[in-house]
């Protein structure tokens, strides 16, 4: 059964998502089987690419729509949206 | 001007005519762009494949011999570790090789080119930058798939060199007496490919647009080095024009450096210091070789870019006491750092600066990383034990911070005589005048320090209010503004009122138009870059103090900029056809 969920994280650690959040991120995306999307506006990138997400240049307080879709897309939103809350170990 | 010429900044003078060679980002075009048959194309992509994965294992083993202290090194490689086993990158390359049936080589170079270009619209430097790590790391790739070293084409024939930009490390595998002259789409004045071509005393004009889609490999070009233009495929008028302006301009060449050991003296005796403006250490044999009376600029920051760490006081000090003995008894002017955290090492806090020339950089970096200043404060003093060095402070907005700094200047020396390290006690001090607020208390700030240095770039744009690298207002940038002639006369007036020395460095100092004027408000020295001051001291010579004394009365009575650039053409340069015909200056910039 194939799983879609959706979910709004802000960034809260002070230098957005630089490199090393970014590839943490992605790093951490890598490990589940869902599809996993950013967006920020009306931009879309793979959370599994380093480079799409400093590609959105996502900055301190930006509101980003997690989404993902798969049989462990509920265990990956919920797994990176932590991420997020902890402002990625920086805060 | 015809359609088949394009358009860029001088950054060398001269006149090449020859056939161009292009060169890609990152060497690519040494191997040529190859269309694979399809049913090679799974083998191709294969090779790109193992290509990144022979990258990335070197990365990983260079991870594992940085010690554990440093931490944040490891974190960094990480990141470029993930950005190369990003399977966007991958994709995105062997997409050129599946879709477009290119080679490897070129496919890398079309995908990275294409994510740069996403990164190129952000706004944001911090992560626009980004994108310049991406372009390094893919080197790495790169050298995987050449491998051999027998790939490359070398340069046969001597050639007109075209390329994006050029690096130190492009440079330095190149075969320089196989290149004519230099063209390149990025770049401006003080960019490495303009230091190189004037050190090799060839043509390169920068900053053209449009130069790699308008020129083919094998085309013959004209580079003007004297304008700034690019001919491609010349008619037969057009080879015949610029051969002769090349015989006309190498003529020229050998008369000026013939006199080029002459003293710097006007026919009525007036002698004004020629020295030169230098960046890195090897420039200092361009001193001797263009007779300059010294360095009247030492720009320090190199020392800091390109590395990860920053240098240490003994590094330090060996440079600024190994460049001030081989320059000795000729003086050695060391200005402090004059960057901001975005251009040295790492580690730095990131800043959102939205006008980064308004934000810290120079002395209030420096004032906020007061261990990093202190050290090289060390190093300079250490190295005055030659008494040819003397050091200077870029940005002073004012007398507190002027204040300030010298404060931790005696801090630096107390230190230093507390662990009886010798250091030079009575080496002069001096600030750079470039900001409008200097200017205006130019007559107070002359009663602290030993020596005024005007630095023209930036007393320019800030007082004009304009980027002189935006091109849609650098036709402002005016160095004959009477705002600007004004401001220069107030801070060499100020400072001879108070017995001290006005020097000039910025690229006013070397514009042979400005120089009469620059004679007539008697500023002491001028420092320029070594290759300009064979020139200007022929034109020094052939000048004398009354003429510009006279001059200068009447551009200070002058109510515009045009006016001030006809009575320099009209009362000086009629003597002088051939700097007429040579040198483009603002006399021209105004009618084009």
């Amino acid at each position: 059964m194939s799983h879609a969920i959706a979910k709004k994280v802000y960034i809260r650690n002070e230098l957005g998502l630089h490199a090393r959040p970014a590839a943490l991120l992605a790093q951490e995306a890598a490990k589940f089987e869902a599809h996993i999307t950013l967006a920020v506006e009306e931009m879309v990138v793979d959370a599994k690419s380093v480079l799409d997400l400093l590609s959105l240049a996502a900055g301190q307080g930006k509101t980003i729509l997690l989404q993902a879709e798969g049989r462990d897309a509920e265990q990956a939103v919920l797994h990176l949206e932590n991420l997020f809350k902890d402002g990625f170990g920086e805060n | 001007m015809t359609g088949n010429t394009l358009t860029g900044i001088p950054v060398s003078a001269g006149i090449s005519i020859g056939q161009a060679y292009l060169l890609g980002e990152d060497h690519y075009c040494l191997i040529p762009m190859q269309n694979i048959s399809k049913d090679l194309v799974e083998q191709e992509a294969e090779r790109l494949k193992q290509a990144f994965e022979k990258a990335l294992e070197e990365l990983k083993r260079i991870r594992e011999t940085i010690p554990v202290e440093q931490s944040e090194h490891v974190a960094i490689l990480d990141v470029h570790i993930m950005i190369l086993n990003d399977p966007k990158l991958l994709s995105t390359t062997q997409r050129y090789i599946h879709e477009m049936h290119l080679n490897a080589e070129w496919a890398l170079e079309k995908g990275v080119t294409e994510i740069e270009k996403r990164f190129e619209v952000i706004d944001d430097d911090y992560f626009r930058e980004r994108a310049q790590e991406l372009r390094l790391l893919t080197r790495r790739v790169k050298n995987q798939l050449i491998g051999s070293p027998e790939s490359i084409k070398p340069i046969t024939s001597r050639v007109i060199l075209l390329a994006n930009n050029l690096t130190p490390a492009d440079t330095a595998e190149l075969d320089a007496s196989k290149i004519m002259a230099f063209a390149t789409v990025q770049g401006a004045k003080t960019s490495h490919v303009a230091i190189l071509a004037r050190t090799l005393e060839i043509p390169a004009v920068a900053g053209v647009e449009g130069l790699l889609t308008a020129v083919q490999d094998g085309d013959i070009i004209i580079i003007d080095g004297l304008k700034g233009h690019v001919v491609v495929s010349p008619d037969d008028d057009e080879l015949t024009q610029y051969s002769d302006l090349k015989y006309h301009f190498e003529h020229y060449r050998k008369e000026v450096m013939r006199h080029r050991d002459l003293p710097a003296v006007t026919t009525d005796g007036h002698k004004i210091e020629l020295f030169a403006n230098i960046e890195l250490f090897e420039e200092v044999s361009a001193v001797f070789d263009y007779a300059g009376d010294g360095v009247g600029l030492y720009r320090t920051e190199y020392s800091y870019l390109n590395r990860s760490d920053l240098p240490s006081e003994e590094e330090l000090f060996e440079e600024y006491r190994d460049l001030a003995s081989i320059l000795a008894p000729r003086s050695l002017i060391i200005r402090t750092l004059d960057a901001g955290g975005d251009k040295i090492g790492q580690g730095f806090e990131h800043l959102e600066e939205e006008n980064p020339a308004l934000g810290l950089r120079a002395v209030r970096f420096c004032l906020r990383y007061k261990d990093i200043f202190k050290t090289q404060l060390r190093a300079i003093l250490r190295a005055a034990q030659l008494e040819n060095v003397s050091l200077m402070f870029p940005m002073i907005s004012g007398t507190s911070e002027l204040r300030e700094i010298k404060k931790i200047l005696e801090e630096t020396k107390t230190e230093l005589r507390e662990q009886s390290i010798p250091f030079g006690e009575n080496m002069a001090v001096g600030i750079m005048m470039e900001l409008p607020s200097a200017v205006m208390i130019a007559d107070i700030l002359a009663k602290e320090v030993d020596f005024f240095a005007i630095g023209t770039n930036d007393l320019i744009q800030y007082s004009l209010g304009i980027d002189r690298t935006n091109k849609y207002v650098a036709h402002l940038y005016q160095p004959l503004h009477p705002a600007l002639i004004r401001s220069l006369k107030f801070i060499v007036d100020a400072g001879h009122a108070n017995g001290i020395t006005v020097s000039m460095c910025g690229e006013m100092a070397s514009d042979p138009y400005c120089l009469p004027v620059l004679v007539g408000m008697q500023v002491d020295s001028l420092s320029l870059n070594p290759q300009s001051i064979p020139a200007i001291k022929k034109i020094l010579r052939n000048l004398s103090l009354h003429e510009c004394s006279n001059l200068m009365e009447r551009i200070l009575e002058s109510d515009s900029v045009s006016k001030n650039n006809q009575l320099i053409r009209d009362n000086i340069f009629k003597k002088f056809p051939d700097e007429l015909m040579f040198y483009s200056s603002m006399l021209e910039r105004e009618e084009e």
